[in-house]
């Protein structure tokens, strides 16, 4: 229990340091399904462990302590009381974030409904007529994928198929539900948020590597990002141009090499890596309970 | 030059997926196309009857007109329901920074010196490719 039940902030450290180094080297595809699947446990075993730590403060409390001693079996407190109360307090900060965590997931959820409410049955590509170039996939049965038509005026036939196969790989992939994912957990455990930022870019290499095979042409593929990354940078107001992380630049470097290869077994490490807090944290779960005589007997 | 490496592919390609194309391909131009301009819009070695077909069906879900005034046969796109499509969008997308996290954008923001790098590499290719 000593240790165990601290590993889970730990090993999401390491896995926030090993993360975006499988990112760079493996097959997006496969990095971003273990990095999700990793960040997800690991961010469970890391809320289980506050509530074990919150909870060994119930061993402090005196009728825990005199249940104890009638069963022969005097306490020794392994977890100190300023660090259960910091657990507990930490614990509150979680259910908090998680849950405005889920708030914002939900009121997006609604808006993009009511967007796709109005269109006709079994029409994939929305159009909006606006001068903002921007195109999303919106996930949902059945997907759809909303263009603008400065978007769509800004490519040549060939980078618009790309463009379409890109969101479709999107909602093909279900990539909307893993960066769902990945983000509770990162709300989480906030340890976790470059493994977070590592998904949301993987995502996008994924339905790059996707848009490539099925247009066939990896030249055309990273033309269409360049001419739709040109063409939003110079109808965005100057404000948001702080925000870039070269996130565009890498996805078209990528496409000017060959593919990456699977990795499977660097990238199952990391999968073990991520199934480790949970182990250890059943583990202290096994530890506190065998504490706690007066309360299970 | 470009869809070149593509002729034969559209037997591939869903119903739903040329009913997009055909759609997107009327958006990014200006001006109203007719079957045989869309043909060799979106190429693919796609049939003219298949082109005619997936046109019926986008003018019955209303989401095409067919050219009143200008040449005949001709389509365009149905700006109105359009228009209002990108007012919700908007509202939907431009209101805080936490709805857009949850979305997948095609691309994010760039700096001054990506932009150039971007420039020069479309220069190139162009170059090359014609």
């Amino acid at each position: 229990m000593r240790y165990d039940v601290y590993s889970p902030l730990v090993l999401s450290l390491l896995l926030s340091a090993v993360g975006p180094v499988l990112a760079r080297r493996a097959a997006p595809a496969v990095a971003a399904r273990v990095l999700a699947s990793a960040a997800v446990l690991t961010a469970a075993a890391t809320a289980w462990s506050l509530l074990l730590l919150a909870a060994a403060l119930i061993g402090d409390t005196p009728p825990v302590i005199r249940a104890a001693r009638e069963h022969g079996r005097p306490l020794t407190d392994p977890v100190p009381g300023v660090i259960g109360l910091a657990a507990g307090l930490a614990l509150v900060v979680v259910a908090l974030r998680i849950h405005r965590a889920v708030r914002a997931q939900r009121s997006t959820r609604r808006a993009l409904r009511r967007l796709t409410a109005g269109q006709p049955a079994g029409t994939e590509l929305i159009v909006a007529a606006s001068e903002v170039p921007r195109a999303l996939a919106i996930p949902g049965r059945p997907g759809r994928i909303l263009v603008t038509s400065a978007m769509l005026s800004a490519l040549d036939p060939a980078e618009r198929r790309v463009l379409l196969a890109h969101e479709r790989a999107h909602l093909a992939h279900g990539h909307g539900a893993l960066v769902t994912a990945v983000t509770l957990a990162a709300a989480a455990d906030p340890l976790l948020g470059p493994v977070r930022s590592a998904v949301v870019f993987l995502v996008e290499r994924w339905a790059d590597e996707r848009a490539a095979a099925v247009v066939g042409d990896r030249r055309v593929t990273a033309r269409a990002l360049a001419r739709a990354a040109l063409c939003a940078s110079r109808a965005r107001t100057p404000c948001a141009l702080h925000f870039t992380d070269r996130a565009v630049t890498r996805r078209i470097a990528a496409l000017r090499t060959s593919p990456p290869p699977s990795r499977w077994p660097a990238a199952l490490a990391v999968l073990a890596l991520g199934t480790l807090p949970a182990l250890l944290a059943a583990d202290a779960t096994g530890d506190l309970l065998h504490l706690l005589p007066g309360l299970c007997g | 030059m470009a869809g070149t490496g593509s002729r034969g592919r559209a037997e591939r390609r869903s119903a739903g997926e040329l009913e997009s194309e055909v759609l997107a391909a009327l958006w990014a131009t200006e001006r109203p196309l007719t079957p045989a301009e869309i043909q060799h819009e979106i190429g693919g070695g796609l049939a003219y009857n298949t082109v005619h077909t997936i046109l019926k069906r986008l003018y019955d879900k209303g989401l095409v007109l067919r050219d009143a005034d200008g040449r005949r046969g001709a389509y365009r796109p149905a700006k109105n329901a359009a228009e209002l499509t990108a007012q919700a969008m908007h509202e939907a997308l431009d209101r805080g920074p936490d709805p857009i996290a949850a979305l997948q954008q095609f691309v994010t923001g760039l700096s001054a010196e990506e932009e150039r790098a971007l420039r020069e590499l479309l220069a190139g290719d162009g170059a090359r490719g014609a």
